[in-house]
C-alpha cells in the first residue's frame, strides 16, 4: 500500500469505528489509539511533503476510480499539504496534552477521543478535498464534533454555548448547501477545478448571490464579524484541549475554505476589498472586546477572532507577499494560541475563579508555566525575538508596498490594544499579590512536554524563520497559481 | 424599531434569494441535452448501466461515484449519535430510580406492534439489500428498521435493546465500509474503487461492492438510530 493522502481520512475513520469495540477489551486503548493514528499521520505528512517538494507537483488522488469531474478527488499540493501537516502536528501535540487530562478523564473518555479524532479528520478533510460538496460533508463532520465537544462538561454554561454554536452552525450549513445547489445548477459540476474553469459562464448577479451565500456560510466557521457570536462562548466552555483545537485546526479549516472559494472558485474583483473591510472590522471589534474581558479564556477567544481578522486582511491585500504573511500568521496563530490556551487552562484550573483577577501572582507559584504563557503573550503581540514578529512584519511590509498606509496605521494602533491586554495578564501573573492557596493540580508530563515543544518552536522560528519560510513561500505561490491548480486537477488520467 | 429593521432585512434577503431561484428552471425537462455530457449528471445517466451494471443510478452515484461523501455522511450520523450519548450521559446517583412510565399502552397497539414489527424489519432489509436495483438504499432501509424499533419502544414500556449489541453492529458495519475502501487501496486501485466484477444488470448479486456497502450502511444506520432512540428514551446509559 503506497502512502497517499487518503490515509488522512481512512485511518482515523477506521480507528473511530474500532474504538467502541476496543474499549471493551481495555479502557486504556481508547486513549492510546488516537495518538498512534496521529503519529502515523505525522509520518505520512513528512513523506508526502517530501514528495511534493521534490517533484514540485501536487499529488492528486482520485477516489472510487473515477477521474476528476465524475468522482471526488483529494489534492495534496504545497499549499494544502502545508496546512494539513500543520494541523496534524498540532493535533498530535494536543493529544499528548490531553492524555490523562484530569477533567476529561472524569468523563466518558471513549466519546471524547472519538469526537476529538473526528474533529481533526474533518478539518484535515476540508483542506484536502478537491470537491465542493465533499468539503461541505467534512465541514459537517467538524461542526457536529465541535458542538458535542463544546458542551462536553454538561454544565449550564456549556450547554448554552453548545446550543448557540449548534444554531449558528446549522444556519451556516444551510447557507453553504444553498450556495452549492445554486452553483451546481449553473455549472453542472461539483469539482472545484472544473467550477473555476466554467465560472466565467455564470451571470454576474447569480455569481454575487452565490458568493454571498458562501461567505455567510463559511464566515461563521472562519469567525468573521458579525458571524462570530458563537466563538467566545464555545472557546471558553469547551475543555481546554478542545479550545486549543478550535484555534489550531477548526478556524484554520474555516479560513482555508473561505480563501479557496474566493481565490480559486470565483473571479470577482470586489471580493478582495470585501475581505479587507470585513477583516478590519473583525480585528478592531474583537481586540477592543478582548480588552474588556475579565475571563481569561474569553479574552483568548476574542484575541483569536482578532487574529483571524488580521489573516483576512492579509489575504485581502492579495499580493504574493501578503498571502505569504497571511499563511505565516496562520502558522503562528496555531502554535502560539495553542500554547496560550494550554498554559492558561492550568492557571484557570488552579485559581479560585475563571477571572484574570484570580490569577494574581500565580506566575510565582508556577514559574515554568508563567514563563511559557509569557512567551506566548510576547509572541502573539509580535515582539521581535519570537515568531509572531515575522508574520506581522511581512504583512505590514506587504500593506506598505501596496501603499495602503491607512491599513498600516490601523494594524499598528490595534497592536497597542493587543499589547495592553496581554501585558496586563502577564503583569498580574508576576507582580500581583499571590493568594495563599496551595498548589492543587500540577500539569501532567504530557502537558509539560507539548507546551515545551510549542515554546521551542516559537523561539526557533523567531530566531531562524528560514526553516519555515521556504514551505510558506511555496504554499503561497501554489495558492495564487489558479491556472496550475485547474490544469493539474483536470489533467489527471486524461 | 429593531423589529422593523429585522423585518426589512429578512424581506431584502428573501427577495434576493427568490429572484435568484426564479432564474433556475426547476422541473424543466433536461433530458433533451442528455447526450451533451456538459454536466456530471448527464455522464452518470449515460454511463452507469453500461459501466457498473446498476439499475438504480442514484445508488450508483451515492455509493460509487460519490462514495467518499457517503462515508462522510455515515460518519456524521455516527458522530451525532456519539455526541448525543456523551451529552446525555449521566452517572446514576445512589438510590436513584429510573424514570418509569407507569401506564401500559393499549392492547391494540401492543398486539399490532408485535404483528407488524417483523414485517417492518423484513421491509427494511429488503430496501437496503435491493438498494442497487430498486428505489431506496442503506439510509432508507436503516431508517425503516429503526422505525420498527420505535414502534416497539412505544408499545412496550420495558422493551430494551442491548447497548452492547448495538455497539457491535454499529462498529462492525462501519469497519466493513472502511475496509471495502481500503481493500481497493490494497489491491492497487484507488480508495473505495469497485474491485469486484459488476455482474449482469438487474441480478441481485451485481454491481460489485455497491450492495456490500449499502448493506453495511443499512445495518449502521439502523443501529445508530435505534441507539439514539434508546438514549433519548432511557435517560441513563452504560457505565
Amino acid at each position: 500500500m503506497v502512502i497517499s493522502p487518503v490515509h488522512y481520512i481512512a485511518l482515523p475513520l477506521l480507528a473511530a469505528f474500532l474504538m467502541p469495540l476496543l474499549a471493551k477489551v481495555n479502557r486504556e486503548l481508547v486513549r492510546i489509539i488516537p495518538g498512534v493514528v496521529l503519529t502515523y499521520l505525522l509520518f505520512v505528512s513528512v513523506v508526502l511533503m517530501q514528495r511534493v517538494t521534490e517533484t514540485g507537483q501536487p499529488i492528486i488522488e482520485t477516489l472510487a476510480g473515477w477521474q476528476a469531474p465524475w468522482g471526488i478527488n483529494l489534492v495534496f499540493s504545497q499549499f494544502t499539504g502545508f496546512l494539513v501537516s500543520l494541523m496534524v502536528f498540532m493535533a498530535t501535540l494536543i493529544w499528548i496534552f490531553s492524555y490523562r487530562f484530569k477533567k476529561v478523564d472524569n468523563e466518558p473518555a471513549l466519546k471524547y477521543y472519538i469526537l476529538f479524532m473526528m474533529l481533526v479528520t474533518g478539518s484535515v478533510g476540508v483542506v484536502l478535498t478537491g470537491d465542493i460538496f465533499n468539503m461541505f460533508v467534512f465541514m459537517e463532520i467538524t461542526a457536529i464534533a465541535s458542538y458535542s465537544l463544546t458542551s462536553f462538561y454538561r454544565d449550564r454554561d456549556g450547554a448554552e454555548a453548545g446550543f448557540k454554536y449548534l444554531l449558528i452552525g446549522s444556519l451556516a450549513s444551510t447557507f453553504m448547501l444553498l450556495a452549492i445547489l445554486l452553483l451546481y445548477t449553473q455549472v453542472g459540476t461539483l469539482n472545484m477545478a472544473m467550477i473555476a474553469e466554467r465560472m466565467h459562464t455564470v451571470p454576474v448577479g447569480m455569481k454575487v448571490t452565490i458568493l454571498i451565500l458562501f461567505l455567510t456560510g463559511l464566515g461563521i466557521e472562519a469567525e468573521m464579524f458579525p458571524l462570530n457570536g458563537w466563538a467566545p462562548d464555545a472557546y471558553s466552555q469547551a475543555p481546554s484541549p478542545v479550545g486549543a483545537t478550535f484555534a489550531a485546526l477548526v478556524v484554520k479549516a474555516g479560513v482555508y475554505s473561505l480563501i479557496r472559494v474566493i481565490f480559486t472558485l470565483f473571479d470577482i474583483q470586489g471580493a478582495y476589498q470585501y475581505l479587507i473591510i470585513m477583516g478590519i472590522i473583525t480585528l478592531i471589534i474583537a481586540e477592543f472586546a478582548a480588552m474588556k474581558q475579565t475571563n481569561l479564556k474569553r479574552m483568548l477567544a476574542y484575541s483569536s477572532i482578532g487574529q483571524m481578522g488580521f489573516v483576512l486582511i492579509a489575504f485581502g491585500i492579495g499580493t504574493k507577499e501578503a498571502v505569504f504573511g497571511a499563511l505565516f500568521l496562520m502558522f503562528n496563530h496555531a502554535i502560539i494560541k495553542s500554547l496560550l490556551f494550554m498554559s492558561g487552562s492550568f492557571f484557570v484550573y488552579n485559581s479560585t475563579s475563571k477571572d484574570i483577577k484570580g490569577l494574581s501572582g500565580i506566575g510565582k507559584k508556577f514559574p515554568y508555566m508563567g514563563f511559557l504563557f509569557s512567551i506566548g503573550a510576547f509572541a502573539i503581540v509580535g515582539l521581535p525575538p519570537f515568531s509572531g514578529f515575522w508574520s506581522k512584519l511581512y504583512i505590514l511590509i506587504a500593506a506598505a508596498d501596496e501603499s495602503m498606509l491607512a491599513l498600516v496605521a490601523i494594524i499598528l494602533l490595534v497592536s497597542i490594544v493587543e499589547i495592553v491586554y496581554y501585558f496586563r495578564v502577564v503583569a498580574k501573573l508576576y507582580f500581583g499579590k499571590p493568594t495563599d492557596k496551595e498548589v492543587v493540580h500540577k500539569p501532567t508530563f504530557g502537558g509539560y512536554f507539548s507546551m515545551t515543544v510549542l515554546a521551542v518552536v516559537i523561539l526557533l522560528v523567531g530566531f531562524y524563520p528560514d526553516i519555515i519560510t521556504g514551505f510558506i513561500h511555496r504554499a503561497a505561490d501554489t495558492l495564487l497559481d489558479k491556472g496550475a491548480y485547474i490544469s493539474n486537477v483536470l489533467s489527471v488520467g486524461h | 424599531m429593531k423589529r422593523a429593521f429585522i423585518l426589512l432585512l429578512l424581506v431584502v434577503v428573501g427577495w434576493v434569494l427568490a429572484d435568484t431561484f426564479s432564474q433556475i428552471n426547476f422541473g424543466e425537462s433536461r433530458m433533451g441535452d442528455i447526450k451533451q455530457q456538459e454536466t456530471v449528471g448527464a455522464y452518470y445517466l449515460n454511463n452507469t448501466v453500461e459501466k457498473l451494471s446498476v439499475a438504480n443510478v442514484v445508488t450508483a452515484i451515492v455509493v460509487n461515484y460519490r462514495g467518499f461523501d457517503t462515508l462522510g455522511e455515515v460518519t456524521v450520523l455516527f458522530l451525532a449519535a456519539s455526541g448525543l450519548a456523551s451529552i446525555l450521559y449521566r452517572r446514576k446517583k445512589r438510590g436513584e430510580h429510573d424514570v418509569m412510565i407507569l401506564k401500559n399502552s393499549s392492547q391494540l397497539l401492543q398486539t399490532g406492534a408485535k404483528l407488524i414489527f417483523p414485517a417492518i424489519l423484513v421491509l427494511g432489509a429488503y430496501v437496503f439489500i435491493h438498494g442497487h436495483l430498486t428505489p431506496g438504499g442503506g439510509f432508507q432501509g436503516g431508517a425503516i428498521i429503526a422505525s420498527g424499533f420505535l414502534l416497539m419502544f412505544m408499545a412496550y414500556k420495558d422493551y430494551h435493546v442491548s447497548h452492547n449489541v448495538l455497539t457491535w453492529v454499529e462498529s462492525v458495519a462501519g469497519i466493513l465500509f472502511v475496509s471495502v475502501g481500503i481493500w481497493g487501496l490494497i489491491s492497487g486501485a484507488t480508495f473505495l474503487e469497485n474491485v469486484l466484477g459488476t455482474g449482469t444488470l438487474n441480478d441481485l448479486i451485481s454491481g460489485g461492492v455497491i450492495p456490500l456497502i449499502y448493506i453495511a450502511v443499512g445495518f449502521k444506520v439502523a443501529a445508530e438510530l435505534t441507539g439514539v432512540l434508546e438514549t433519548l428514551l432511557n435517560f441513563k446509559t452504560e457505565k
